[in-house]
């Protein structure tokens, strides 16, 4: 079975035929390959939510088609069809904690294999396993999920959704409202899905710093469109092109832009910190000499 | 210039039992037209400080005066009208049907007369720079043009501070640097005394002042530039670390020697042209 995700000039337009008739997507074709990592860039707007609302057939297409490991959705797919899909991809929207109900974290984790017929032994076996997945200590596992901090609680419902076993992990803006190292954490959390779980990982974000350091794969949407995909050094490689597009630059290369319009030479515009202090350690070292 | 909020010995606790108080003794004046910036790591105590300034929540021991008035439940709607609150998530402060109704939704609840309501919304969203939008739907604007409009909404209550919790850290790029140029014009130019709980390096950068509060203690209260020489200790405070300290520290671990002191982009910009640029 070929595992990927494959667009097919899908549109979405929202309320047709009504005054109101909006073209949300717009003869969108692009592939996202297994076990990539993703990221989806663009304006509020440009159709970053109803494109991703696709991904598990939240949304059914207008016209086109896509195909999700091997499953084609299209307008005509029933929901019925749906519910292998459902558990293929994971979804991570914004604010995930606030879809914990339950007592305990192990109970919270554990409700979504449960219902999908696991045993009680079962899916509190596979809930303490998710949990140390996303990195949460043993002691909180029998606490109230509403006792723990704003991160804590978040990562307990993000191991309910990758307690469905999901092979696609979709991530919405899922660092909003953490504090920075929380942020880093919970960025770094996903890399280890990414790297020792073999996740297939699609990132909807604004920021820029996060598309460098982690992703391998960039879609550019604007106004239902696509307007690139590649890797992050092609998009980031044309600061003229992202302005245009009111898109912006990882810190790393808007500094290293700077450098260079004052003369310093860098050859290619670097897109993380390592990369740029290596540059430069190379550069002062044969000054020194 | 006299100080517009004095807080003495303020102390907070959510339950009577909590053993560490979400404020624990809490001293800080800030001065009119001041901008002060508190920071600290989620849960630390700022927002609490802030709902404690506007009288949202009453503090067990210590008092709060707001431009010289004491903060009591008799005082608390005089003093409200001193302050005006942003918060986070623009989508939740949306109540009119359009933008010019939602910018005077407040002054409808004080009882304002038309003419002067008309003129204040027209004012504010001037300020905004949002006069274009007075009849559009607030749902279909962008995130930084919502902020913008809950912003209006508060400056037509002429108040004389405003505070910020956490406003920028749902926008977009664009919107994130749009809402904080027009913090800037509104204390450099329209001369309000400015608030702002932030995990935002660049919003903090723009302060007179930083406060850095955890476990609901002050532990520092400096200019941005001292704060930020911190380095790597900042990420435990709540910061981010500047970007040019965080490249010095890269650099550092490949045997460059680096300055010391704290830089500003352009000063490492500066140290590094100084370095690699000698004919």
């Amino acid at each position: 079975m070929v595992m990927s995700i494959t667009f097919e000039k899908l549109s979405y337009t929202y309320q047709t035929g009504t005054p109101f008739e909006h073209h949300a997507l717009q003869d969108i074709s692009l592939t996202i390959a297994d076990h990539s990592y993703t990221a989806i860039i663009g304006h509020t707007g440009s159709g970053k939510s109803t494109l991703l609302q696709h991904l598990n057939g939240l949304l059914k297409p207008t016209s086109g088609k896509l195909v999700v490991n091997g499953q084609m959705i299209d307008t005509k797919t029933k929901n019925k069809q749906l519910g292998d899909l459902r558990h293929e991809v994971g979804f991570v929207f914004q604010f995930p904690e606030a879809q914990l109900f339950e007592e305990t974290v192990l109970k919270d984790i554990s409700f979504g294999p449960k219902n999908l017929g696991k045993s009680e032994t079962e899916a509190l076996e596979i809930a303490r396993q998710k949990a140390k997945l996303v990195n949460l200590p043993d002691d909180v596992l029998e606490k109230s999920p509403f006792e723990l901090s704003g991160g804590q609680m978040r990562r307990v419902a993000i191991a309910g959704i990758l307690a469905m076993q999901p092979n696609i992990l979709v991530l919405d803006e899922p660092t909003a409202g953490l504090d920075p190292k929380g942020r880093i954490e919970m960025m770094e959390m996903f890399k280890q899905l990414y790297e020792k779980e073999k996740l297939t990982i699609i990132l909807v974000t604004h920021n820029m710093n996060d598309v460098a350091n982690y992703a391998d794969n960039v879609i550019v949407l604007e106004q239902g469109r696509l307007l690139r995909q590649g890797v992050p050094t092609e998009i980031f490689s044309n600061p003229e092109w992202l302005n245009k597009h009111h898109l912006g630059l990882p810190q790393t290369t808007a500094f290293a832009l700077k450098l260079q319009e004052r003369g310093i030479n860098l050859q290619e515009l670097p897109l993380t910190e390592k990369k740029l202090a290596q540059k430069l350690a190379a550069l002062l070292q044969r000054e020194v000499k | 210039m006299s100080a517009i909020i004095e807080i003495e010995n303020l102390t907070y606790r959510y339950a009577p039992d909590d053993i560490i108080p979400a404020l624990d003794n809490i001293n800080l004046s800030i001065k009119e037209g001041q901008w002060l910036a508190i920071v600290g790591h989620n849960g630390s105590g700022k927002s609490t400080l802030a709902k404690a300034i506007d009288g949202l929540i009453a503090p067990q021991e210590g008092t709060i005066k707001v431009a010289g008035i004491k903060l009591s439940e008799d005082t608390v709607w005089d003093i409200r009208t001193n302050i005006g609150m942003v918060f986070q998530n623009p989508d939740n402060q949306f109540v009119g049907a359009d933008v010019e109704g939602d910018v005077a939704f407040g002054m409808e609840n004080q009882g304002i007369e038309r003419s002067e309501m008309v003129k204040r919304v027209h004012e504010a969203l001037t300020a905004v720079n949002m006069s274009q939008f007075a009849k559009h739907e607030p749902v279909r604007l962008s995130g930084g043009q919502k902020q913008r409009v809950a912003i209006a909404g508060v400056l037509a209550l002429r108040p004389n501070i405003v505070i910020f919790d956490e406003s920028t850290s749902m926008l977009d790029p664009e919107g994130h640097r749009d809402i904080i140029k027009l913090m800037k014009k509104l204390n450099t130019e329209e001369k309000f005394t400015v608030l702002s709980i932030t995990h935002d390096i660049d919003e903090a950068a723009l302060a007179d002042r930083v406060v850095v509060l955890d476990n609901g203690k002050i532990i520092a209260d400096d200019s941005p530039e001292k704060i930020f020489a911190r380095g790597q200790q900042l990420i435990d405070l709540g910061l981010d670390v500047p970007y040019p300290e965080s490249l010095k520290q890269e650099l550092a671990q490949l045997d460059v020697v680096v300055p010391k002191e704290y830089l500003s982009e352009e000063g490492m910009i500066d140290w590094l042209c100084r370095l690699l640029l000698k004919n």
